[in-house]
């Protein structure tokens, strides 16, 4: 476990992500989102600089009643634009985190993935998975036997 | 009178075992910076090895015992499943509490105003009666009781900016209330100990943060707590538990302090120490595990330490320069 202290987020992530622009249509979001397994993505403008998060809660919210319609409309929701309805500044972290600060950051808030900003640029994501997989990397890696007996 | 840095090649010794973050690294990160030539007016001197006289003013001679007679002649052992020992631990621990005893000597003598000691294994989780923590012995409640002993001290005050509480200290100190134990950390973290209601015979400040807290709250605890209760106990010397893994990318707590904040706070406490105990100040290695922010943070406590001397010397040339116009003009 000692070496799980060691990693940093940039040890762990996802690199060069999956990315989409703020005009793309909710409707290609979804198919984004039945083709891979993504529970959310990044928002980035064209040089790449992170604008916002759009997950699946973001696109069940578009659905929920509110004072514009009585019953929402599919088709016409289906055809607004990732801008509206994504969450901007989101959080974000830096790929020199320590994994262990970022672990605490994802329960504390109950988020299954943070994108990981550069300069601003999008460099990658980090979700829980990825966490998983690195306690399990550290917990195989040269563990002192527990208590080896004193020398008299 | 310049700055004293007691440390010892031992301290490297005490193995950790792989991978811990509890490492010789941290000490020779810590080093590697000190010898840069910002730091060349540090007076570099050697550890050495408290007695059992100071180490049982704080822990029962039968703990002092068990602890040595658990150090393995190869390999490791594990007192707990965080506190590893190995075949050189015995001298690094009793130079780690031997540098404080000798820093406050030299201080108390005269020898310098303030001292830092770049020292492992660390202290302030080490209970009367309970090694833990990665720590042995309580070197900074050693170093106090030593102050008050051999220096014939009436009030010693401990400032504790590790991340994580000193419950060591605490345990040590907290029924005399010749001793004055503030303490900054994280709240809900190891040891789980620390918090506001603690409050010992009166003379136990405990300042429990939440995660993310930064140079804003360190700030306002300042104002608050702490400089009130230091300035109110008058101490004749102040001790330093120094961690640096408050910094906000250490990777084992969620405070987010700077370089800048430890420089600010180091400080702070000299100012505190000019008006109380003309500026005697021992600063004690404890915590720190991100290599790169433990030197920086380290460099930048010692730094202000040092500065202290420096503003002391302007002053005093000025004064003489005065005096001299003076004569010269009548």
């Amino acid at each position: 476990m000692y070496e799980f202290l060691q990693y940093q987020v940039r040890d762990a992530m996802t690199a060069d992500p999956i990315a989409i622009s703020p005009k793309v249509k909710l409707r290609e979001v979804e198919a984004l989102f039945e083709s891979h397994d993504f529970n959310g993505v990044p928002i980035v403008d064209d040089q790449g600089c992170l604008l916002g998060i759009l997950t699946k809660f973001d696109l069940l919210k578009a659905f929920s009643f509110d004072a514009h319609a009585l019953i929402p409309h599919y088709d016409e929701i289906m055809e607004q634009t990732a801008e509206n309805i994504m969450t901007h500044d989101p959080v974000s972290v830096e790929p020199h985190l320590p994994l262990s600060r970022l672990l605490q950051k994802l329960v504390e808030m109950r988020t299954k993935s943070l994108p990981v900003v550069e300069n601003h640029r999008l460099v990658g994501i980090i979700a829980r998975e990825d966490v998983l997989k690195a306690l399990r990397r550290a917990a195989i890696q040269h563990e002192i036997p527990a208590h080896e007996e004193p020398q008299p | 009178m310049t700055t004293l840095l007691y440390t010892h090649p031992a301290c490297l010794e005490h193995n950790t075992g792989f991978g811990h973050p509890e490492c010789p690294a941290r000490l020779t990160a810590i080093l590697n910076v000190l010898k840069t030539s910002p730091f060349a007016a540090l007076e570099w001197r050697d550890a050495p090895q408290a007695t059992d006289e100071q180490l049982t003013r704080i822990h029962p001679l039968t703990y002092v015992e068990r602890i040595f007679a658990r150090i393995p002649r190869h390999g490791h052992y594990a007192i707990d499943g965080d506190t590893i020992v190995s075949p050189q631990s015995s001298e690094a621990a009793r130079r780690a509490a031997g540098a404080v005893c000798a820093a406050v000597e030299a201080i108390l003598n005269g020898e310098a105003n303030n001292a830092f000691c770049a020292i492992r294994p660390p202290g302030h989780h080490a209970e009367p009666h309970q090694a833990m923590g990665f720590c042995l012995f309580g070197n900074a409640a050693i170093g106090a009781a030593h102050a008050r002993t051999a220096g014939g001290l009436e009030r010693v005050a401990i400032i504790d900016f590790d991340v994580h509480h000193g419950n060591g200290t605490q345990a040590a100190l907290e029924h005399d209330p010749g001793y004055l134990y503030i303490s900054t950390h994280q709240a809900h973290i190891y040891p789980g100990t620390g918090r506001r209601d603690e409050r010992g015979a009166g003379n136990i400040v405990n300042i429990p943060l939440i995660a993310n807290s930064g140079t804003a709250d360190l700030r306002h605890v300042w104002q608050q707590d702490i400089e009130p209760a230091l300035r109110e106990f008058q101490p004749q010397l102040i001790l330093i538990s120094a961690g640096f893994d408050a910094h906000y990318l250490d990777p084992l707590a969620e405070l987010n302090f700077n370089e800048d904040d430890y420089a600010w706070l180091t400080r702070q406490i000299l100012a505190v120490a000019q008006d109380c105990c003309e500026g005697r100040v021992v600063s004690i290695l404890e915590g720190g595990y991100n290599l790169p922010a433990l030197a920086a943070s380290v460099a930048a406590h010692v730094k202000a330490l040092m500065e202290v001397h420096r503003a002391a010397q302007r002053s005093l040339i000025k004064s003489i320069l005065e005096r001299q116009k003076a004569k010269r003009n009548t």
